[in-house]
């Protein structure tokens, strides 16, 4: 590791603020969160800028990555040499492996190949910047795949402690709660896509076989739009080449020395070289507006980005029919397109969704929809008084509302499927489903019916039907129904998603005298 | 059955100890004591002591279990959860009979993080010494094997089949299925697995797990009870305040005096008709000696 200077320290206290900003997104007793944990995705260029082209609106919510923006035009990409955590992360590990040389085919021009399409989508209404958006690809990562790797070696462990030493592992507890407290997800879960997750984060880590910072130079889409913002700024630094006589900057610099002269827009301002002059003469400073240092980019590059924009907004609109049916969004989402350009797919929301009914979505949302979030319950379900995922998503595409409203929006509605349900289909009595419902007037109900069962005995069976009045989706009846595999009651997308009338139960129907022996008394 | 013989034995040494307790079992039948009052955390301890007090249950150093029902996410006023000062003054009985350690958990149904503590459980037993708020751990069910008529092995929840004493917590409540959740039905909380899947057979199978399954003591909380839209409610309209606890060594005892408390017979609950039948205890009002406090 390179030594101790001030944009090292800012390095490692961003990183550090990342980690622990990561393990707070998490359900501890409150029913608010610290609203800080999202902070990164709030504060960064590209999210606002691609968030707020695709609804065509400000969005107060993402005023932090606007004023970075601007910050950029002044002081260069200060972002990606003192605060981005993945750049910390490469600049960590860069070290230890061994470079090839750089790789032609990302020299050119590629990342403005990137970065264009993706803007132009935005303003055609598809909000794709969050797939290769760096904090989001490295929040991704974690939570999908790090994470839940971490919590499952951890809790392994302490599991196969019991079964060699029994109770006596209470010595430990207190030790072991600590961690569990702290640093564990509170709950095991798999998720779809975490393959893809880590994979597409290692890739960026073998990118530095060829190049130091290779990710952030070549490819970052955010990255890239600093510097774009940043050639425009007064910042300079002289010489702007490199000395005939010294020309030890291509040594210092990490990235943007080599070819003789500076490349601003690859520049991160770690200063190293500013450090390292051997004759001092390197400086940093504000000059009027930067003279002519090379085409920012042809027409050809521009054209094609646009087109390029047009082809993803349009081309990634596919969507399966069937896959529809249950394509769950989380609550307080009215309106699929509206989620869909805020969406920057950061993965907060599945980080702390407490129940884990929130998963990325592979391809139910068709190609434009990879990576948002959906609600799936018979994995997990939507607490009915949890609102943790509107409080902490960056954009407010899904809103954050106090738990009474959350309480009433509309994910979906349940069903039964009669050839599956017991009661029904078997003649026996159930109701689990009933049980749980969390609506105070319950939104499932069931009346007492004589039936003869097929063992030829008569019995009373208690058969459950769902009100749609008052059914949010929430999903718990799907999740806990306890047949095997497929449940008999499920939760189906609904297009009118009117959240429910509060309170009062929407006109009652009869109620059964003999499960309710106070009714009409109080 | 070393839990059952340890009662007896203990309820004999009583009889010779205090002669005071000699009329209390006197009569026959099991003692069903019922406290009633606003001071619901002096309800519990004068409901207790007419049991015969903690001491009776717990020796010191003993390992005790409390399980209060922490099902749902909600808040107390619901009753759809044990009233955190009622278990409160249980968990302190224990400790001043000399109990080593008290363990109070659930199975909870809804995310157990939220239902500990919106029940005010948690905090209600927070900083207290050798008490501990415990989320389960999968790894400690076992299988217990129950050869009743419907369950012929169940997994159970390990710290509530090694404590020395268990003592069951439940909250008095309406359920759509069983009419009731009482005593009984609280057993569910330390079992593993597919509880749901009990659901289509429900009188025997709890009566298979309460037969190999005995609390030492079983202590109702009835403070308020919900009388509609259980087993979580969520509507203040279906509680009602009646300020009582029961408590007695006989769950089918306590279970059949609070079903009166919903204007019922005991005989119309289905679990508690079952368990008498098959001999777990007592549910006819008039062979139980109900002593008011
Ligand atoms: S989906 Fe429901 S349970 Fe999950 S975070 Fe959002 S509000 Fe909470
Ligand atoms: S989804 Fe199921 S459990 Fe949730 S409100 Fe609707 S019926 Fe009730």
């Amino acid at each position: 590791m390179k030594k101790v200077t001030s944009a090292r320290i800012s390095q490692l206290l961003f990183l550090a603020l990342f980690l622990v900003l990561f393990l707070m997104t998490e359900y501890r007793g409150s029913d608010r969160i610290v609203a800080a944990v999202n902070g990164f995705f709030r504060a960064d260029p590209l999210t606002a800028s691609s968030t707020m082209l695709a609804v065509k609106a400000y969005l107060p919510l993402l005023l932090p990555g606007l004023i970075m923006l601007v910050a950029a035009l002044f002081l260069g990409r200060f972002f990606c040499g003192w605060i981005c955590p993945l750049g910390t992360i490469l600049d960590l590990v860069t070290g230890r492996i061994r470079k090839v040389g750089a790789l032609r085919a990302l020299a050119g021009r590629a990342k403005y190949w990137l970065l264009l399409p993706l803007l132009a989508a935005s303003l055609l209404g598809v909000n794709l910047a969050g797939l290769l958006d760096p904090i989001a690809l490295l929040l991704r990562a974690l939570t999908f795949f790090f994470h839940p790797l971490f919590g499952d070696t951890v809790r392994g462990g302490w599991r196969s402690l019991y079964g060699l030493v029994w109770e006596r592992r209470d010595l430990l507890d207190p030790g072991y709660r600590l961690i569990r407290d702290y640093l564990l997800p509170f709950r095991e879960t798999l998720y779809p896509l975490a393959f893809l997750s880590a994979l597409l984060f290692m890739l960026i880590l073998f990118l530095e076989r060829y190049e130091t910072r290779a990710w952030c130079r070549r490819l970052c889409p955010l990255g890239t739009l600093l510097g774009l913002v940043s050639r425009l700024g007064p910042l300079r630094r002289t010489p702007a080449k490199l000395c005939a006589d010294c020309r030890a900057c291509r040594e210092h610099c990490p990235t943007s020395f080599d070819q003789d002269l500076l490349q601003t827009e690859e520049c991160i301002l770690c200063m190293e070289c500013a450090l390292h002059c051997p004759s001092r003469r390197v400086r940093f400073r504000f000059a009027g507006p930067r003279a002519q240092a090379g085409p920012v980019m042809e027409r050809r590059v521009f054209l094609g980005g646009l087109l390029g924009g047009v082809v993803l907004a349009r081309g990634f609109r596919f969507r399966e029919p069937a896959a529809q049916a249950k394509l769950l969004r989380p609550p307080g989402v009215r309106d699929e397109e509206e989620f869909l350009k805020k969406c920057v797919r950061c993965g907060e929301c599945m980080k702390v969704c407490l129940r884990s009914a929130l998963y990325p979505a592979l391809f139910q949302a068709g190609a434009e929809g990879l990576y948002t979030p959906l609600v799936v319950p018979r994995l997990g379900y939507c607490e009915y008084n949890c609102t943790l995922c509107g409080q902490v998503c960056p954009t407010g595409a899904i809103p954050d509302l106090a738990t009474q409203e959350k309480q009433r929006q509309v994910i979906g509605k349940a069903v039964f499927d009669k050839n599956h349900c017991l009661p029904f289909a078997k003649r026996i009595d159930c109701i689990v489903c009933e049980e749980h419902c969390p609506i105070p007037g319950k939104a499932i109900r069931s009346e007492r019916v004589e039936l003869t069962g097929f063992d030829g005995a008569k019995r009373t069976v208690q058969q459950p039907y769902v009100v749609d009045e008052l059914c949010n989706g929430c999903g718990i009846c799907e999740n806990v129904c306890p047949l095997e595999g497929k449940a008999a009651i499920e939760v189906f997308r609904v297009k009118d998603r009117t959240p429910l009338k509060p309170s009062s139960p929407a006109a009652p129907p009869p109620q059964d005298p003999y499960t309710d022996p106070y009714a009409g008394n109080s | 059955m070393e839990r059952r013989q340890f009662i007896k034995i203990l309820g004999m040494s009583s009889l010779f100890l205090h002669g005071w307790l000699r009329n209390l079992f006197a009569a026959q039948g099991p003692v069903v004591a019922v406290g009633q009052g606003t001071d619901h955390a002096g309800i519990t301890r004068k409901t207790l002591a007419a049991l015969g007090g903690m001491q009776r249950f717990v020796k010191p150093g003993q390992t005790v279990v409390v399980k209060p029902n922490i099902g749902w996410d909600r808040t107390p006023e619901y009753a759809a959860t044990t009233n955190p000062l009622v278990v409160k003054a249980v968990v302190e009985e224990c400790l001043k009979a000399g109990a080593k350690r008290v363990k109070v958990f659930d199975r909870t149904c809804n995310d157990p993080r939220r239902c500990y503590a919106s029940s005010g459980i948690e905090s209600a037993l927070k900083g207290m010494k050798n008490v501990e708020v415990k989320h389960l751990e999968e790894e400690r069910f076992q299988k217990v094997a129950l050869n009743g008529k419907v369950l012929k092995e169940w997994e159970l929840y390990g710290e509530a089949l090694s404590a020395d004493v268990y003592i069951n917590l439940p909250v008095a409540k309406h359920h759509g299925l069983s009419r009731l959740t009482l005593g009984m039905k609280n057993v569910m909380g330390i079992m593993g697995g597919n509880r749901g899947s009990i659901h289509k057979n429900i009188d025997q199978a709890l009566a298979d797990i309460n037969a190999s399954f005995r609390p030492h003591l079983t202590l109702i909380d009835a403070t308020r009870i919900l009388t509609a839209h259980g087993p979580q409610g969520g509507n203040l309209a279906d509680v009602k305040v009646l300020n009582q606890v029961i408590a007695s060594t006989d769950i089918v005892a306590a279970d059949a005096y609070a079903t009166t408390l919903f204007g019922l017979k005991p005989a119309d609950i289905a679990v508690t008709r079952t368990a008498y039948q098959r001999g777990l205890g007592e549910m006819n009002l008039d062979k139980m000696r109900i002593v008011r406090v």
